[in-house]
């Protein structure tokens, strides 16, 4: 355990007596008290998340949003100030170096926040192209420490702490803001489906609203809770529906990738690209999907396989994503999964399974 | 946290309980391995007539995170199965000694004396 890193609410956590595993390098908390307890804060009430293993990337000066833009698939430049937008990050053949949430904190500053998992390979693709651009490139991964505080009574508990930006601050806005915290930066996002705030700060101011929401009775939830949560609301995972091998096309992402953008790195290989797989939500009424499950058609041939799967704490009962072949994709749309030695037939779900109450 | 041993009861290193009434054993999970794995939702067990094997599988038991194997204590065939945790699997968090898995009429019982006692269990968990 002693090469794992830790983040600066370590202590806290098991204090509160988490199971803690490791996560990306990170000894993070996996469970306080139940993940459905959990869950269930997040979906009625409020929970709040330490992800302070996820990284933060600044780019600052004149070209910041021209090289962020060109970097990304989506549609960075057109996004309004103190706006966060989501994207894959490409290779130019197309495939998926991570996902991200780029907040455009100024006309001459972003921060980039990434998967834990990819900080270093992330880095090391922004790094490559940022001299072609008159801006700055800095990872403070380590400087910074994030609580992703989810759920309806989010606002309520940022105003209570005097933390809350104000009216205008709606879903998807992003600012820095000052308060008796210190410096923090505020986003409107999250990874639940649910209202919330993803606030960034010092380790330091960061301690100190961790402790000030655990006063105000605000649940913590562990890192298996928000699985369930993003898989109930069909949100893809790093290296689980995005990897390397494949595309944003491949995996649902086709709203993420903007062709009309004059330039972008990707695009080229994109236009002409034809998908090789389809992205599935499937449930099961017995049985629990798991990463790894094959995905058959009526006649129990594979055509896929299951990249995430959970038991839903709000539906009760198993839900999965996967990618199924393109070209096998079953017009009448009648899925299995093999769950061990049976296939069971699966209902196909062509919205997310819990629809979340994000503003 | 609580992590109850019943002394009427034997066990194996994978944490489950064995209660031995002749040649019948009752096979459950124990309060250690319930609390380990969190909210049990999922309880796959076999059709009775099943012959076991000491130490092979015999169903899966399902938290909303993790699938783990149960493992047989014993040689034998299922001669009953507990139906209850189909619909109410949280039972196994509940009351791990009441809610026992499957019944098993013992063939070889030599396989009894292989099983732990409470104290032997209890260093288990300590490990």
């Amino acid at each position: 355990m002693s090469d794992l890193l830790e983040t600066s609410l370590s202590s806290r956590h098991q204090d509160l007596g988490a199971k803690m595993a490791p996560f990306a390098g990170f000894n993070m908390p996996l469970q306080y008290s139940s993940v459905k307890e959990e869950s269930k804060a997040v979906r009625e009430s409020v929970g709040v998340f330490d992800v302070s293993h996820m990284g933060e990337f600044f780019v600052e000066g004149e070209d910041a949003i021209k090289f962020v833009d060109y970097m990304l698939t989506n549609d960075f430049a057109s996004a309004e100030l103190q706006k966060a937008v989501y994207s894959p990050l490409c290779r130019e053949d197309g495939t998926i170096i991570d996902d991200l949430i780029a907040y455009k904190l100024g006309d001459k500053k972003v921060l980039i926040c990434v998967n834990a998992a990819n900080i270093a390979k992330d880095y090391t693709w922004f790094e490559k192209h940022v001299g072609d651009f008159n801006c700055k490139l800095t990872n403070q991964s380590d400087d910074f420490s994030l609580l992703a505080l989810q759920g309806p009574k989010s606002e309520e508990i940022l105003k209570n702490l005097e933390v809350f930006p104000g009216q205008e601050f709606v879903y998807y806005s992003a600012c820095e803001h000052s308060c008796s915290y210190g410096d923090l930066i505020l986003a409107r996002t999250g990874y639940t489906g649910e209202d919330g705030f993803e606030i960034f700060g010092s380790h330091e101011s960061i301690q100190k609203l961790w402790d000030d929401l655990m006063k105000a009775g605000v649940v913590p939830c562990g890192l298996a809770a928000r699985d369930v949560l993003r898989l109930e609301v069909g949100y893809p995972l790093y290296g689980h529906e995005l990897s390397d091998d494949w595309t944003p096309l491949d995996a649902g992402l086709k709203w993420t990738v903007k062709m009309t953008k004059p330039e972008f790195l990707g695009k080229k290989f994109l236009e002409g690209y034809k998908p090789r797989y389809r992205l599935v939500k499937l449930s099961l009424d017995k049985g629990i999907p798991r990463e790894g499950y094959e995905i058959l058609n009526e006649q129990e041939e594979k055509i896929g396989w299951i990249s995430s799967g959970t038991m839903s704490v709000a539906l009760s009962k198993g839900i999965g994503i996967g990618l199924v072949e393109k070209d096998k994709f079953p017009e009448n749309k009648v899925f299995k999964i093999k769950v061990r030695a049976n296939a069971f037939a699966a209902n196909y779900h062509a919205k997310a399974f819990v629809a979340g109450g994000h503003k | 946290m609580a992590n109850e041993i019943p002394k009427n009861l034997k066990y194996t290193k994978d944490h489950e309980w064995a209660l031995i009434e002749g040649d019948t054993v009752t096979v459950g999970i124990t309060d250690f391995a319930q609390s380990q794995l969190g909210d049990i939702v999922f309880v796959e067990l076999p059709e009775v007539g099943s012959e076991l094997e000491a130490g092979g599988t015999f169903g899966v038991v399902e938290s909303i995170k993790s699938v783990s194997d149960l493992y047989s204590p014993i040689t034998g065939e299922v001669i009953d199965t507990n139906k209850d945790l189909e619909g109410e699997p949280e039972k196994c968090n509940e009351t791990p000694y009441e809610s026992w898995l499957i019944k098993i009429k013992c063939t070889q019982t030599a396989d009894l004396e292989q099983l732990l006692s409470p104290e032997g269990y209890e260093k288990v968990c300590e490990e």
